[in-house]
């Protein structure tokens, strides 16, 4: 029983590692994409946010967010600049509205809402944000935040049917590697 | 030159205005090209490399430029040399390279205005010993900036503003019919700070005065321009040109009368004397000026006094 | 991808919730762009200081500098549109042309504003006049 417990925990610490570098490369592969498509910023590095979130819980979440978001600013040289104060509110507030909302009604919202919830939040921060440390204009916030949030309303829904997909096929995987473990 | 040129100008015409601007870059271009000390085809290299050898015929800009130098020279008590060149090539700013006590005892000595000989009749000039070496950085930009304004003039153009790395020159008014303003930088404020958080500033915080300028020049003289610092000291590029060593006396220093001529090298001579000579030497020429010591305190001309706005009370 | 399957995947409580965001945040952009007074002037500001106020009515293309670099913006017809910018999801470039209301590029901290603005900021290039305040200035010694 010890052994299957500490083999599960390596399991998960690689995939943790995995995850991150997913992650990373997802980010990194956003910004090669051609700029006519604005829609996809940030999206695809959420995906990876939300499946860590539903399937290893807040801590594994929040860690992949936080190295996320620091390697990527370190690799960018953005790092403790205001891209990077933006992404890590968005992307921590994100991580944590998503937790909260499964923490509480844990059924309520498959992850197409989830990603909506986490999508919104993570709009709604950055706009906050934005608004306290660099644009002290109110106006100028009110006036875009509509289309910052119908932005982020698709993207967090396309977010969300990918993530449900890939939860999917990662669950007949990590079943498969449990029954694997159990007939040893 | 590796400098910023702006021109401004009033027109009625967008093809006048054009054709004007270009006449003064073109200006600016042909100046440079006579006088920068980097360039091997420029007349001062011709001078530089004949030193102690012979005299070199020269066109009549750069004779004005060195005769105005020297007239300079004698004006602030050699505190502006523009032979100052033995010595300035042994700092290197960006590398943080400053030269050995000994190594600066030697070149100071071939640093003197007194051994620069003009012959306007041949139109030529002499560097009596060999290793002395003129660098006009300290005045051609000022120069410039008078020659260009002179040719917009001559092509009816009445008003603008040009500014060649800071040493600017205004002629006319505004099209609002206002003076033009300019902003004099804080020695100790970097324009632009890196990260700005909560409240406003940051945007113009390293301006701390502006003044209106009619048909003025002005310029300045920083010790945050180039330096560096080591152990504790800073070494900055306007050098006494007895020691060889930064001047210590003031931080900044902001010269203003007609010509840019003077203004650009005043600035570094009356730096170079610290405020106490250097406001006597202003009272005298007829200029005014703004002085930054090195204590922070700000001394300006008597004046000037209700034509410069700083942003806090002096 | 199956457009069915997706649909059963989702609860009651998803699908309301995209239809209340999409709901609000469209009928605030509709809003933006219809009832807020068109407006007749054209506020650039950079970290949160004014560089430009402009008049609506004359076409021109003008740029500022932000920490990230240069941003181009373009008044003509009436409205304005930024048409370069350094920023890294170039969202602001695509809010196309506005004739009222704002927009913001966010990495390179420029906010653009139409509307009625009375204040005193700078304008380069004097069509209005300066106002002589500590923003007008036309150029920097030191």
């Amino acid at each position: 029983m010890g052994g299957f417990l500490i083999s599960m925990q390596l399991q998960d610490k690689y995939r943790i590692a995995l995850l991150s570098a997913y992650a990373i490369a997802l980010h990194g592969f956003e910004s090669l994409l051609p700029t006519p498509i604005p829609w996809l910023k940030l999206g695809l590095a959420n995906i990876i946010t939300l499946i860590a979130l539903l399937l290893y819980g807040i801590r594994v979440a929040i860690t992949i967010t936080l190295i996320r978001v620091t390697l990527a600013s370190l690799f960018t040289g953005t790092f403790l600049g205001p891209a990077f104060i933006l992404s890590l509110g968005g992307g921590v507030t994100s991580t944590l509205s998503m937790w909260f909302v499964l923490s509480i009604s844990p059924g309520l919202l498959s992850p197409i809402g989830l990603s909506l919830i986490g999508a919104l939040f993570h709009n709604i921060a950055q706009l906050f944000l934005a608004y306290f440390l660099f644009i002290q204009r109110i106006e100028a916030i009110l006036l875009i935040s509509p289309v910052i949030i119908f932005i982020g309303t698709l993207t967090g829904t396309v977010n969300g049917v990918v993530s449900g997909i890939l939860l999917k096929d990662l669950k007949k995987a990590d079943k498969k590697i449990q029954n694997e473990n159990k007939s040893e | 030159m590796d400098t910023l040129v702006t021109i401004s100008v009033v027109s009625d015409s967008r093809d006048h205005a054009e054709k004007g601007i270009d006449a003064a870059f073109s200006e600016i271009e042909t100046l440079e090209k006579l006088t920068n000390f980097f360039s091997p085809d420029s007349e001062i290299s011709h001078i530089n490399r004949n030193a102690g050898i012979s005299e070199v015929k020269v066109s009549p800009e750069t004779l004005e430029l060195l005769d105005k130098a020297l007239f300079i020279s004698k004006k602030t008590e050699g505190a502006f040399d523009i032979t100052i060149g033995p010595v300035i090539t042994l700092y290197d700013f960006y590398k943080k390279i400053k030269p050995e006590d000994l190594e600066l005892k030697k070149k100071v000595s071939f640093v003197n205005y007194k051994d620069l000989l003009i012959d306007r009749n041949k139109s030529t000039v002499f560097l009596k010993k060999s290793n002395m070496l003129i660098d006009p950085g300290g005045i051609s930009k000022g120069y410039a900036a008078d020659k260009a304004v002179e040719t917009l003039k001559k092509l009816g153009i009445h008003a603008g503003l040009i500014s060649v790395a800071g040493d600017i020159k205004a002629f006319g008014l505004r099209p609002d019919g206002r003076p033009w303003r300019i902003g004099i930088r804080n020695p100790r404020i970097p324009p632009n700070p890196p990260l700005v958080k909560g409240g406003g500033g940051g945007f113009l915080d390293d301006i701390m005065a502006t003044i209106e300028l009619k048909d003025m020049a002005i310029s300045t003289s920083g010790d945050y321009e180039r330096y560096f610092i080591l152990n504790g000291r800073r070494y900055h590029h306007l050098l006494n040109p007895k020691t060889g060593y930064p001047a210590e006396g003031c931080q900044s220093v902001s010269i203003i009368t007609k010509e840019g001529v003077f203004t650009d090298a005043f600035a570094s001579g009356i730096f170079i004397l610290g405020h106490e000579r250097g406001l006597k030497v202003l009272e005298e020429m007829g200029f005014e000026g703004v002085i930054v010591d090195s204590t922070g305190k700000i001394h300006i001309t008597p004046q000037i006094r209700g034509k410069v706005e700083f942003k806090k009370p002096v | 991808m199956n457009l069915k399957n997706l649909f059963e995947g989702t609860t009651k409580a998803d699908r309301i919730l995209f239809i209340v965001l999409i709901f609000l945040s469209f009928s605030g952009i509709v809003f933006m762009k219809e009832v807020l007074p068109e407006g007749k002037t054209v506020r650039i500001e950079v970290n949160g200081h004014p560089v430009y106020l402009l008049p609506v009515e004359k076409d021109r293309v003008v740029s500022v500098d932000g920490p990230e670099g240069e941003t181009v913006i373009e008044i003509k017809n009436h409205k304005v549109r930024i048409t370069k910018s350094p920023c890294y999801n170039k969202l602001c470039i695509h809010q196309g042309w506005i004739e009222s209301g704002a927009i913001v590029c966010l990495p390179n901290r420029v906010v653009i504003t139409i509307g009625n603005h009375k204040e005193n900021p700078p304008i380069p290039p004097f069509d209005k006049g300066g106002d002589g305040g500590i923003f007008d200035i036309d150029a920097v010694t030191g």
